[in-house]
């Protein structure tokens, strides 16, 4: 009697990027900018990618792409099996959360920044609740009355991320969530992101350069140079298992064209 | 003489000309270097206002509709290109924008000043059509542009405002609220200012033209208060139609915001 094959494990991608190819129109009569070039990808559900490659290579509108800040040609990109293009933007956007590079707060307090979202009534904004969301981000209840302008800019980020999860998303997106702080405070952020993703098991993509938040997160990593996937591995645990040279290049820090080069 | 007005001949107007001579004389003795443009800007104003003063004499004697209606037409033409002019960086399409923002506005309140206020008859009787059509175009087209500057301004130095907003899942018009209010702001701030202080510091333009004319000074406060509400209406609709229509150029159906533009 054949012995049966082992069944292949379940994929359940939260995002496919299928064959991407994206251009932005040129400034006055110049030609399109190809900014990214037959890029795919999978993200699996719980599991997290980060965007990798120098500055003017993509990362960014891919992400953007995710969400759909960016329009990407149908059929290219997939949330949980459905083409974005097809889905509506604004609830897209409150199953997939974005942070930015620059933590925005807008005027008020603590407690009113949580408050900003497109349909409060839908959410439960109770003090219980605005408590535990700052609490998920390591912040203590007595923020909530504070000024978010007076904030330091780690604590701003923080509350951004506890604003964009308080809807309850399934992905989260990260542009460079640390690169506007300081390194005390780049390091609390990155805690935070790190324990979210396992404590409620979130999918995040993030574009970063921070390497405490590279080696944390694990996972998948995608290098682009040119808008062209140029490496991808996956590992399991944190980044030191990385084996693939360019991608272990630009990550000791060595110049686009030295990586390039391997 | 001509109704209460004393007529000028040709040699007082030159006369009042003479004045340009100590502009220049100052110009010249404080080096301001704007001997050349007072010198155009003075022929200018000469030719532009004779131009207009044989063509209005010439419609006047012919008071056909069709003849005021056209002047009406050259004149929006004329104030569309000028507020696109003062547009630091206009948006795509923006002439067709501003030439419906102050063709609309213009129609909407000489509609009611000339129809429902002041019951001129008949409707297109050019000694009030014209000069009321040129003083409500004129606030349309300063108020237009203003609000457009700072529109732009406003969505190129708050765009990841924009963004942040979108990223929560609020609409591209919910997005770019803050902005809209800012800019509705600005175009109407000096009208507001100006209603503060009308009648006090200075006679406006009309009211001094009548009471030359002879008029009593009681009839030309009533029609001067016609004409400031009237000012305060364009400049609010045309602000309102032109930020409302320009907004919706930087915004996308899928509520993306289009960067580039701004």
């Amino acid at each position: 009697m054949p012995i049966a094959a082992p069944p292949p494990p379940v994929r359940d991608p939260v995002f496919k990027v299928d064959h991407l190819s994206l251009a932005f129109p040129g400034e006055r009569g110049r030609p399109p900018v190809q900014v990214l070039r037959d890029v795919s990808v999978e993200v699996d559900r719980g599991s997290s990618l980060t965007l990798l490659g120098p500055s003017g290579s993509g990362k960014s509108t891919l992400l953007r792409c995710l969400n759909r800040l960016e329009e990407p040609p149908p059929g290219t990109v997939f949330f949980n099996g459905r083409d974005i293009t097809t889905l509506d933007p604004l609830d897209l956007r409150r199953r997939v959360a974005m942070v930015q590079q620059t933590p925005i707060v807008f005027e008020g307090t603590v407690r009113d920044n949580l408050g900003v979202q497109p349909h409060p009534e839908r959410l439960d904004l109770s003090e219980a609740r605005l408590v535990r969301a700052l609490e998920a981000v390591g912040m203590e209840a007595h923020f909530l009355d504070r000024e978010a302008a007076t904030l330091s800019g780690g604590e701003k980020q923080r509350v951004v991320i506890a604003r964009a999860l308080i809807g309850g998303p399934e992905a989260l997106l990260l542009d460079e969530p640390t690169s506007a702080l300081d390194p005390p405070n780049a390091a609390l952020v990155v805690e935070t992101v790190v324990g979210l993703r396992e404590s409620l098991g979130l999918t995040v993509v993030a574009v970063t350069h921070q390497a405490e938040l590279l080696r944390r997160l694990g996972g998948c990593f995608l290098y682009l140079v040119g808008g062209a996937v140029q490496a991808y591995e996956c590992i399991d645990g944190h980044s030191d298992a990385i084996t693939d040279a360019r991608l272990q290049a630009f990550l000791r820090g060595e110049s686009p064209a030295a990586v390039a080069a391997r | 003489m001509t109704g209460g007005v004393i007529d000028l001949d040709l040699r007082q107007v030159g006369l009042a000309i003479l004045l340009i001579a100590v502009v220049i004389a100052v110009s010249v003795r404080q080096r301001l270097g704007l001997e050349r443009d007072l010198a155009v800007g003075t022929l200018r104003a000469i030719l532009q206002l004779y131009l207009v003063g044989f063509v209005l004499t010439w419609v006047f004697a012919r008071a056909y509709w069709w003849w005021v209606l056209l002047i009406l037409a050259v004149m929006a033409g004329i104030a569309t290109r000028a507020a696109v002019a003062r547009l630091k960086k206009p948006p795509p399409g923006a002439h067709a924008v501003a030439a419906l923002a102050l063709s609309l506005s213009t129609a909407g309140i000489l509609v009611y000043v000339i129809g429902v206020v002041v019951q001129v008859r008949p409707w297109w009787t050019p000694q009030y059509l014209i000069p009321i059509g040129g003083m409500i175009l004129g606030n349309a087209m300063t108020s237009a542009s203003l609000a457009g500057d700072r529109l732009q301004a406003d969505l190129r130095n708050r765009a990841a405002e924009v963004e942040a907003r979108l990223a929560l899942g609020f609409s591209g018009r919910e997005a770019v609220q803050p902005m809209v209010r800012a800019a509705l702001g600005a175009a109407m701030l000096p009208t507001v200012n100006g209603m503060m202080t009308v009648g006090v510091v200075q006679l406006p333009g009309m009211m001094t033209g009548q009471v030359l004319a002879g008029a009593s000074p009681l009839v030309a406060v009533e029609y001067q208060l016609v004409v400031v509400v009237m000012l305060a209406a364009a400049t609010a609709i045309a602000s309102l139609l032109f930020v409302r229509m320009a907004t919706a150029r930087y915004l996308t159906p899928a509520h993306q915001f289009r960067r580039h533009l701004v």
